[in-house]
């Protein structure tokens, strides 16, 4: 028989290690986060004829439709430029999941968490494990366009991986620290969304960094998922990227790991009773 | 090995739209009798703003194994809120609550299943859920289909289910993996004659195993045929703590009804 002790009281799992064991004891559930994701995506488009193939189906009308007419002012060839849009695109659809996602992580999972005993972070690994199989599944077909655009891979290709990690770190505190404060102030959820839909147009993905005069290249840089989308994009283009977006995503990743611990460290534990 | 202590529990549910009570805090009378006005139980700020409700005050206990606790009080005196405390969904605010063993609760039948999802899919998440590994689901599920007597429905979504449906599956789910600390609502109660003693077969062999059985019930027969001690709670105090017919007694003759026998 499995003894299981718990302790439930002011300073038992509070605090920044509370939070820490938390996202530990969620890590280990790993079967559970996993049937829950792969369940919810499949329930999405059950009644769908095509199914799960809307994801791709979505992702690609986008890249084609945009490609055909933004190619023109990129002034690069259509090809390439495809290639381009789908990269950033995929990534971006990435990442601002992310904020529209962590806002509702806990409260669309308000069923659960006022029922079982689970660890919080059950449900950002869910909702992270989704949007990254929607991912998988568009790189899927993006590898493909990028041989027919006549693409090697060499050394440069490797920097995704570290691009990747850094996208799923990114993506555990982003989704923790957005749910916990969207549970408590819904207004958050509304703002996110506002927001989100503005980032596809000043995030260089319809448009090219290096085509803009100084002060709009400046600009751009302002705005970090520049930086994010670089570090994944340009390795995938044969292209380094540049110091500065590695030095502004290390930065950004570390503030909101510390926003995350310090938030959850304080209000975790209040999380229930906002539901 | 199954042993729950809990010291000086206290539980405030906070509210943030600021209700201001409709009750003129000053002239009503501090207490306005059974009902919810004017209880002392609200939380309010300076200015007289319902701050939150404190579901529970003070309560202390501890429960060895093989006792069964049956949990009276009128609506509103904190019952639920102390099933959920003990079943570690909401963190005490104050006050201590240690338990050991494996616990499964249930304590609301809409939550904890995912509607879209078959029963058969529910199985495995809650199987999951309560740190089952997968292979001790596929071991189980055919007895937990069989215990929630669905049929076919098994696999259809669980919206599709009439609420008896989903508590016999909830039930079947939670009882199925042998849990060492059990805790349950009064809505099982809402069964059938058939399933109420199907379900009262199942606590009797689980507390057979030492097990601690928490049960939160209106009915007077549910009570006294599974449980050996009972709390009282009122305005979430423990008003009494005492073996469980004494409890029953006391409770009835304070002016408190519940439900006569049933089947």
């Amino acid at each position: 028989m499995n003894i299981q002790t718990r302790r439930y009281d002011l300073h038992a799992a509070s605090g920044v290690r509370g939070f820490w064991m938390d996202l530990w004891a969620g890590l280990s559930m790993v079967e559970l986060w996993r049937t829950f994701a792969w369940d919810e995506i499949q329930q999405r488009y059950r009644r769908s004829m095509l199914g799960v193939s809307w994801i791709l189906l979505s992702f690609l009308m986008f890249v084609g439709g945009v490609s055909f007419f933004f190619s023109a002012l990129s002034g690069w060839e259509l090809q390439s430029f495809i290639v381009y849009v789908a990269l950033g695109y995929a990534a971006f659809i990435f990442i601002s999941g992310n904020f529209i996602d962590g806002c509702q992580v806990f409260t669309a999972s308000h069923v659960w968490i006022k029922a079982l005993s689970l660890p919080y972070s059950v449900h950002v690994y869910r909702s992270l494990f989704r949007s990254l199989l929607i991912f998988a599944l568009q790189m899927a077909v993006v590898i493909p366009l990028m041989i027919w655009s006549g693409w090697v891979p060499g050394l440069v290709t490797l920097l995704v991986v570290p691009a990747l990690a850094i996208y799923v770190l990114n993506a555990v505190a982003v989704q923790y620290l957005l749910g916990l404060i969207a549970a408590r102030f819904q207004d958050v959820g509304h703002l996110v969304t506002s927001i989100t839909r503005l980032l596809i147009f000043v995030t260089p993905i319809l448009w090219v960094r290096e085509g803009l005069d100084g002060a709009r290249a400046f600009a751009a840089d302002l705005n970090p998922l520049t930086h994010y989308v670089e570090i994944f994009r340009a390795p995938l283009l044969g292209e380094m990227p540049r110091m500065t977006s590695w030095a502004v995503v290390f930065g950004v990743t570390l503030g909101i790991w510390v926003a995350a611990a310090l938030c959850a460290a304080v209000f975790r534990r209040r999380l229930p009773y906002w539901l | 090995m199954s042993h729950i202590l809990v010291q000086d529990l206290a539980v405030t549910y906070p509210l943030f739209n600021r209700a201001r009570s409709s009750l003129d805090t000053q002239t009503a009378p501090l207490d306005a009798g059974e009902d919810f006005g004017g209880t002392p139980r609200l939380v309010r700020d300076k200015r007289g703003y319902i701050k939150g409700v404190r579901a529970l005050d003070g309560v202390s206990f501890e429960v060895n194994e093989g006792e069964r606790i049956g949990l009276v009080g009128a609506n509103g005196s904190g019952k639920t809120t102390l099933l959920q405390v003990l079943a570690g969904i909401y963190p005490p605010e104050e006050g201590s609550v240690t338990i050991e063993g494996w616990t499964t609760s249930l304590v609301n039948i809409n939550l904890g299943m995912r509607s879209e999802a078959t029963g058969n899919e529910n199985i495995t998440l809650r199987g999951l859920a309560s740190g089952r590994k997968r292979v001790e689901v596929e071991s189980r599920r055919a007895e937990i289909a069989a215990f929630a007597g669905l049929g076919e429905f098994i696999d259809l979504p669980v919206e599709t289910y009439s609420a008896g449906m989903r508590m016999r599956l909830n039930f079947a789910i939670a009882t199925a993996f042998e849990p060492d600390i059990l805790i349950l609502d009064e809505w099982l109660s809402a069964g059938d004659a058939k399933f109420r003693k199907a379900a009262s077969e199942r606590m009797s062999t689980f507390v057979g195993r030492a097990g601690i059985l928490v049960l939160a019930s209106h009915s007077a027969s549910l009570l006294r045929a599974n449980c050996t001690r009972g709390f009282w709670l009122h305005d979430g105090r423990m008003r009494m703590d005492g073996p469980m017919d004494e409890v029953l007694s006391a409770y009835e003759s304070s002016g408190n009804s519940l439900t006569p026998e049933q089947g």
